[in-house]
């Protein structure tokens, strides 16, 4: 039997006992509060920068309106001011340098190159040699990003709804409106009702005549012409320029070049 | 003299063990630090023209890298969702330096949120974009060690009060 002092000693023992555990307990909870606390911000901050992130891809899915859509044609309209253009072709007809751009509207890498993100050269090229009446750039099409994540029917109607406005001498203004509104790679952006949103926004272009012309078979020829050519040449991508001048063409150039590289080809063929 | 310093010695020694950063802090450390690197190439890249990306992947012609790094995901609002990682890498090495569960519940919070937007980004890469960037991939994988580190070191640590 244990003595008095033993069973005092083993009571303290078994109290301290409780109270390390009641510690641990209220620090575990703690913890676990802290932990839900923790998860529970970051899913809300996660769930903010999807919203943000899904609605920016989507934002180009409907109608451009309001001020954004007035700053992007004022945008294009300044870039394209006073210079002639006829059919797909930008530029004074007979300046010597031809920059032939192979171009999906839906290619996001297009888009760069046109819009001049991500260093893409073609408005510096346009500013320094296009308005000067030294190079011309025409556009032609080839089948990328549309043809992988949507069809080539989507392709073709889209295509065409540019060159149709290429009738009225409007085709820059259409397609870089498209290249800056663009929408998320297979999202489905291009519908009807963005096409004719593009057009609304192409100053002193005839809706009516625009619509009429969309069903034009010819046009749809030229789109196929188009990528035949490309086909034909091995072509792989989009963008992809090819310098031709009086010294011949330089090979075509893939990814998004930029001005200097442009130049560079300038050179090789004047 | 001779009998106090021989007498303060394990203590001081227990101060340093105490001051030096365990195994998996070291691992948050590195890996912390590779994924910066990471995000800090996709940063400048970002800024100074794609051209020079390194990517193995090829997508229209083009690298794959260009076409993530293009598109409309490679932006949070205007801006570069690169940045964004790479602030966030800087803010859980950051962590690292806040003793204490403090330090270790944000180490694992910024994680978390890194993990979460990486892991959709992934999603968009697969499912929208279609094309694939090995740097975007390779600070998912990162995020993804850090996640289970960072979880671990919070869990792990010692909850009650020195």
């Amino acid at each position: 039997m244990a003595s008095r002092k033993e069973q005092k000693e083993q009571a303290r023992a078994r109290r301290l006992a409780e109270e390390q555990a009641a510690v641990a307990h209220a620090a575990r909870r703690r913890r676990m509060q802290m932990l839900g606390g923790v998860v529970l911000a970051a899913v809300v901050v996660i769930a903010v920068a999807i919203a943000i992130s899904s609605g920016g891809s989507s934002g180009s899915s409907g109608p451009v309106t309001g001020a954004k859509a007035t700053a992007t044609e004022k945008l294009v309209d300044n870039e394209l001011a006073g210079i002639p253009q006829s059919g797909t072709t930008l530029g004074n007809p007979k300046a010597p340098i031809t920059m032939v751009y192979f171009g999906d509207l839906e290619c996001p890498v297009c888009a760069a190159f046109t819009t001049g993100a991500d260093d893409g050269g073609l408005p510096q090229l346009i500013d320094n040699q296009v308005k000067q009446g030294k190079v011309k750039v025409e556009y032609r099409s080839f089948c990328t990003a549309t043809c992988n994540d949507e069809s080539q029917s989507v392709f073709n109607t889209q295509q065409v709804a540019a060159y149709a406005a290429g009738l009225q001498d409007r085709f820059w203004n259409y397609a870089e409106l498209f290249y800056h509104e663009q929408g998320a790679e297979g999202s489905g952006y291009v519908t009807p009702t963005f096409l004719d949103n593009l057009a609304s926004q192409v100053p002193g272009l005839s809706i009516s005549k625009w619509q009429t012309d969309r069903q034009d078979p010819d046009l749809l020829s030229q789109v196929e012409s188009d990528e035949a050519t490309a086909v034909k040449d091995g072509l792989t991508g989009t963008p992809t320029v090819i310098a031709e001048g009086p010294k011949g063409s330089d090979p075509a150039q893939e990814g998004i070049p930029p001005y200097s590289e442009l130049v560079s080809m300038i050179n090789t063929v004047q | 003299m001779t009998t106090a310093t021989r007498a303060s010695t394990p203590a001081g020694l227990e101060a340093a063990d105490s001051r030096r950063p365990s195994t998996l802090t070291l691992a948050i450390l590195i890996i912390a630090v590779i994924g910066l690197g990471d995000a800090s190439y996709l940063t400048y890249v970002h800024y100074n023209g794609l051209q020079g990306l390194i990517c193995l992947g090829a997508h229209h012609g083009h690298s794959s890298c260009e076409t993530v790094q293009s598109s409309v995901y490679s932006k949070l609002d205007g801006v570069p969702v690169a940045l964004l990682g790479l602030i966030g890498y800087v803010a859980l090495l950051l962590s690292l330096l806040v003793r204490g569960e403090l330090g270790r519940a944000a180490g694992f919070g910024v994680t978390l949120i890194g993990f979460g937007f990486s892991a959709y980004l992934t999603y968009r890469e697969i499912f929208t974009i279609k094309a694939i960037c090995e740097w975007c991939v390779g600070s998912a994988v990162c995020l993804t060690v850090l996640l289970i580190l960072t979880g671990v070191r919070f869990l792990r640590s010692d909850p009650l009060p020195a």
